[in-house]
């Protein structure tokens, strides 16, 4: 590879990180600061993402279409979370910005977009428009901005979040400036190319190494009415990769949904930790990755279908079902077991960690999130000093793990005393069905989610009182092997 | 400046060698030796290398702390936190280590599961919410930590438990979290009191043999870099260790700051590579930039260091290319064993390679040891030397851009200072990527960790923990700083007390982060201040003045400097190389 070029890139990934940390920094709701529930990417003229700043896996196959979205339209900023027009679920807040060459990208989680519930996160939403407002791709005006917080709860906490995204993308415009003066925008031009290109040889080298041959696997969301299910095959082909969703249940009458983009970027975690974990995020990792849905199905939903259980909960299935495709792969916790709280005063949420199945070479780590999610746990004392709750439990879920020869991780038990009436809203998975071990190890426990001791389904939205106490057990990972008996 | 008439000496131990620098009546003596199984040995041996007597003051630089932590050979360790939070280090942030190796697991903690015990008990944001209960059987161990929620704001509950602790386990070392770290965020408070606990036993027997070994030989009783870049006394230092895990780097940037400031630049940049890793640090006004926390080999520490970025590239570091073709650097090294491929002993290609087959570095280095080219081209196998040494310029470009740019800096405002084994190697070709017209190479380049020892501060530092309205807050003292930010915000920016204190934090925020916003309350988080003793002044002597123009080569005690084409400079009256452009 042409020197100036590789270091012209790493120019190019440092203002992506650089992007990353202005947002988290500068920001106000918990989500983005303290649990870094947000990415930032470059890209180029023609729309191809060269670099990613990577927290959440979620977002990486989900961005492209952001781009596409808006690069016909008038303007050189834009807003959108159209989980049918470049977006994922409508928290997932998406700013779009032209730079001197290419497009500026950040994805950030805001804690409430209005809706049905506080936080944005129904249990029983039928319809988009009940979860909150929708925003297609539009240009980013003040009164655009006026309009959004104005139907968010927490309007001031909305504008200052929006306030760092936007001080993220001012950074980005600067420093590809700079570098374009630097070292000529051709160069640039043609660092980014060879980004692109670079990713692609690297994976393509990698799925070549894997053998050929077509596997399907399936498994199962605990959908409000009953299960859904799920059914991948994976086509390793030479040094192409074709999966394809035909045999999945039709798109869910709540929320489970997955637009197909939320559908590629689990496709493409996958293959990422399969290839190339190591490789700098790029778009072209994934050129030779196609994923194909029949529409109106689970993992390609058709507008207004309700969404926003798919982007954290399907997505960890589609996760596993894509794993049990190309071989044996113990599975992780599959949820995030996400926990919404507000009332007219605050707005509160929360992903909780869980057991990681175990490897062919390892035990599974307790205690963190798996698959899509990556982001930070609230510490109990910014919790307890920002919200009217309290924390009385937080620590392993000893044994939960499954055994085997590599024991799964354990799962985490965390309780929340409410000190005001407010409103509750649990997504989770995996309540009636653990997460499975492979290889002969055993699986992991399920999850429980209880209001006063009193065990719920995997999605509840109930009214809670002050003094009441809600618990999530979350699952713990599969092992794998068969563990050796007792004395050997 | 005055000259003094005492001696000072300062001694820093490294991974492979031991530097001493003794400053007497104004004259820097510097030794090097090989860093022995036993550090207090080396530290004796360097002392006597550079000629020590009638020594005043001593200064020290160690990595005990910080080995004993990445090799985990800290003392048995029990941790008790409040009942139902016992696995507060086991559960960190709840992020996994790689995000695509789904197996990766964390560096173990400290304390293992077994010996994580609660006590009842509770306090929350606005006082007691349940009374402390019986406290724990913490068995047979060597150190305990104590951590329990809110003790930043109300000490009462770990005070009892720490205090009854040491009552039961007379031999114990028991540290309690506010006694050390009493900031908000329960894991990285835990965090820093188990590191300080788990360091304790190893650091004391380190430093008490220190002790007596330089009583033996004569010497006063040594004071510890501190990784704030100030020196404590050894009790201090044996009493809480975790203070002290970036000591030696710490030394190297007050070294430049001293460096910098007498060759009249207020604002530098310190650039300190070595064979395994680069470590740069920004000194505004001459003095090192400070942060309130630092990751040590993958634990958050919560403790005042010196602003160092350190990047896992060094001289040593060896060259890879992938199967995409592209060239990497690091973070694996040759180390000093077999060292790089020009050194002979089968070593593979590094940096240094390239250096010598691009004519940067001498045939022989001091010490005698010839280097072999054949080896060297042989090792890179065809690879571009130049691109080789663009790469991890790239590398350090970055990191140079991080504690600059990223920090609301314009690196063109800044001298570069650059020292470690490699530093002087590279320097010049970044100054010019970044824009910088000077870059200074001290004469000491190769032992400046030490002369910043006998330069070190005598300093304690201090911190009350806030969290409330800055509105609401009076009588803030004089001198120190402010952890700042919006109301809402997560992370605060450090600006230094002043009158008009929210102004300056909007303008800091601005500077930062683009945008400042005067219609949104300000936070007051922490007030850090520090008891500050200044260090004796100091006046150095040049033993050889020169004038270099490039391209030339200009050999150094210790370091090799490359002057490319176009540069130019001569030694000032301390015998710094000033170049420019």
């Amino acid at each position: 590879m042409n020197v100036e070029l590789q270091v012209i890139g790493s120019s190019l990934r440092a203002v992506a990180e650089e992007m990353g940390a202005v947002l988290i920094r500068s920001a106000f709701s918990a989500n983005i600061k303290e649990r870094r529930d947000c990415s930032t990417a470059l890209f180029d003229e023609r729309g191809r993402m060269v670099v990613q700043a990577e927290h959440i896996p979620v977002h990486l196959g989900a961005m492209p279409d952001a781009v596409a979205a808006v690069m016909t339209l008038p303007g050189d900023f834009w807003i959108l979370n159209d989980p049918y027009t470049g977006g994922t679920h409508l928290p997932d807040v998406t700013l779009v910005s032209r730079t001197a060459l290419g497009y500026a990208v950040s994805r950030a989680h805001h804690a409430d977009v209005g809706g049905m519930e506080p936080a944005s996160l129904p249990a029983f939403s039928r319809e988009l428009y009940q979860e909150g407002l929708i925003i297609p791709p539009t240009p980013l005006t003040d009164e655009v901005i006026d309009l959004f917080v104005a139907n968010a709860r927490n309007p001031d906490e909305r504008r200052g979040d929006l306030r760092a995204q936007i001080a993220a993308h001012r950074l980005a415009e600067a420093r590809i400036d700079e570098l374009c003066a630097r070292r000529g925008r051709e160069r640039v031009a043609a660092a980014m190319d060879e980004l692109y290109a670079y990713s692609e040889r690297m994976v393509r080298a990698a799925i070549a190494r894997l053998a050929d041959g077509t596997r399907s696997a399936e498994d199962v969301v605990e959908a409000v009415d009953g299960e859904l299910t799920i059914r991948a095959t994976v086509e390793i082909d030479g040094e192409e990769i074709r999966i394809d969703f035909t045999g999945t249940s039709a798109q869910d009458a709540y929320n489970l949904n997955c637009p197909l983009a939320v559908t590629k970027s689990a496709c493409y975690f996958v293959v990422r930790c399969l290839t190339e974990p190591d490789l700098p995020a790029s778009g072209g990792a994934f050129a030779p990755v196609t994923v194909t849905a029949p529409e109106g199905c689970l993992v390609n939903a058709r507008r207004p279908a309700a969404v926003v259980a798919g982007n954290t909960e399907t997505s960890s299935r589609i996760v596993d079902v894509v794993f049990a495709a190309f071989g044996e792969y113990a599975q992780g916790q599959g949820t995030m077991n996400n926990v919404a709280l507000g009332n007219e005063r605050f707005t509160y949420y929360e992903t909780i960690g869980g057991g990681q199945g175990a490897c062919a070479d390892g035990d599974g780590p307790s205690g963190v999130h798996v698959a899509m999610s990556n982001t930070l746990i609230t510490p109990v004392e910014a919790l307890e000093l920002s919200y009217p709750l309290r924390v009385e439990r937080w620590h392993l879920r000893e044994g939960s793990g499954g055994e085997g020869a590599h024991r799964g991780g354990d799962g985490v038990v965390r309780e929340l005393r409410v000190l005001e009436d407010c409103r509750l809203s649990v997504l989770a998975e995996r309540r009636a069905h653990g997460p499975r071990g492979a290889a002969g190890g055993a699986d992991g426990a399920a999850g429980r989610t209880l209001v006063n001791g009193e065990e719920q389904p995997a999605k509840v939205t109930t009214a809670l009182q002050a003094g009441d106490l809600v618990r999530i057990e979350t699952p713990g990972g599969g092992g794998f092997g068969l563990a050796s008996p007792p004395g050997q | 400046m005055q000259s003094t008439r005492v001696a000072i000496l300062g001694v820093d131990v490294g991974g492979t060698f031991t530097d001493a620098v003794l400053l007497d009546g104004g004259r820097v003596r510097t030794a090097k030796v090989p860093t022995a199984e036993r550090q207090e040995e080396s530290v004796l041996a360097a002392a006597r290398a550079v000629g020590a007597r009638d020594v005043e003051r001593f200064a020290h630089g160690t990595t005990t702390a910080t080995n004993a932590l990445l090799e985990r050979r800290g003392g048995r360790t029990a941790y008790v936190g409040n009942a139902g939070f016992e696995h507060l280090l086991h559960l960190r942030r709840q992020t996994r280590a790689h995000l695509y190796r789904l197996c990766a697991q964390h560096p173990e903690p400290l304390v293992p599961l077994e010996r994580c015990h609660g006590v009842r008990g509770r306090l929350g944001p606005a006082g007691e919410l349940e009374p402390l209960g019986e406290i724990p059987d913490i068995g047979d161990v060597d150190a305990v930590a104590v951590c329990l929620l809110f003790s930043f704001r109300d000490a009462s509950h770990e005070r009892a438990v720490a205090g009854e602790l040491r009552r039961r386990h007379p031999g114990v070392h028991v540290v309690a979290s506010h006694e050390l770290a009493p900031e908000f965020r329960e894991y990285e408070r835990a965090s820093t009191v188990a590191a300080d606990a788990y360091l304790a036993p190893v650091a004391a027997r380190y430093l008490s043999a220190l002790a007596d070994a330089a009583g033996a030989a004569g010497l006063p009783e040594p004071l510890v870099m501190l990784s704030s870049g100030g020196v404590a006394t050894l009790a201090e230092a044996s009493a809480h260790p975790a203070t002290i895990l970036v000591s030696g780097p710490a030394a190297g940037v007050v070294g430049a700051g001293l460096v910098a400031r007498r060759a009249g630049f207020a604002d530098a940049i310190a650039f300190d590579m070595g064979g395994t890793s680069t470590d740069v640090c920004l000194l505004p006004g001459g003095r090192a930039a400070r942060v309130a926390e630092r990751d040590v080999g993958g634990l958050p520490i919560r403790l005042p260091s010196v602003d160092l970025h350190t990047v896992g590239a060094g001289g040593g570091s060896l060259v890879r290319v992938d199967a995409g073709g592209a060239i990497h650097v690091g973070p694996e090294s040759a180390g000093a064993h077999p060292g790089p491929a020009c050194y002979g002993a089968g070593g593979g290609a590094t940096v240094t390679d390239a250096n010598l087959l691009l004519g940067r570095l001498p045939g022989e280095l001091p010490g005698g040891l010839v280097l072999d080219r054949d080896a060297a081209a042989a090792a890179l196998a065809g690879v571009d030397p130049a691109a080789v040494v663009e790469v991890v310029n790239a590398e350090m470009l970055r990191a140079l851009r991080v504690v600059s740019v990223e920090r609301g800096h314009d690196p063109r405002d800044f001298a570069l200072v650059a020292f470690g084994g490699a530093g002087p190697l590279h320097a010049c070709a970044l100054a010019e990527e970044l824009g910088i017209a000077t870059v200074l190479v001290p004469e000491a380049a190769g032992v400046l960790s030490a002369l910043g020892l006998v330069a070190g501060d005598e300093r304690r530092d201090r911190v009350v923990s806030h969290v409330r309205p800055l509105a609401e807050v009076s009588d803030l003292p004089q001198d120190g700083e402010a952890d700042l930010r919006y109301r809402g915000q997560s992370f605060e920016l450090t600006v230094p007390l002043q009158r008009d204190l929210a102004g300056a934090f909007h303008r800091a925020h601005a500077d930062r982060y683009g945008y400042s916003d005067a219609s949104r309350e300000i936070e007051l988080v922490a007030v850090r201040t520090a008891d500050i003793v200044p260090g004796s002044a100091i006046d150095l002597h040049a033993t050889a003045s020169r004038t270099v123009s490039g391209p030339e080569l200009v050999e150094l005690p210790g370091a090799t400097c490359w002057v490319p084409d176009g540069w130019s400079g001569e030694t000032n009256d301390d015998g710094t190389l000033v170049l420019s452009r």
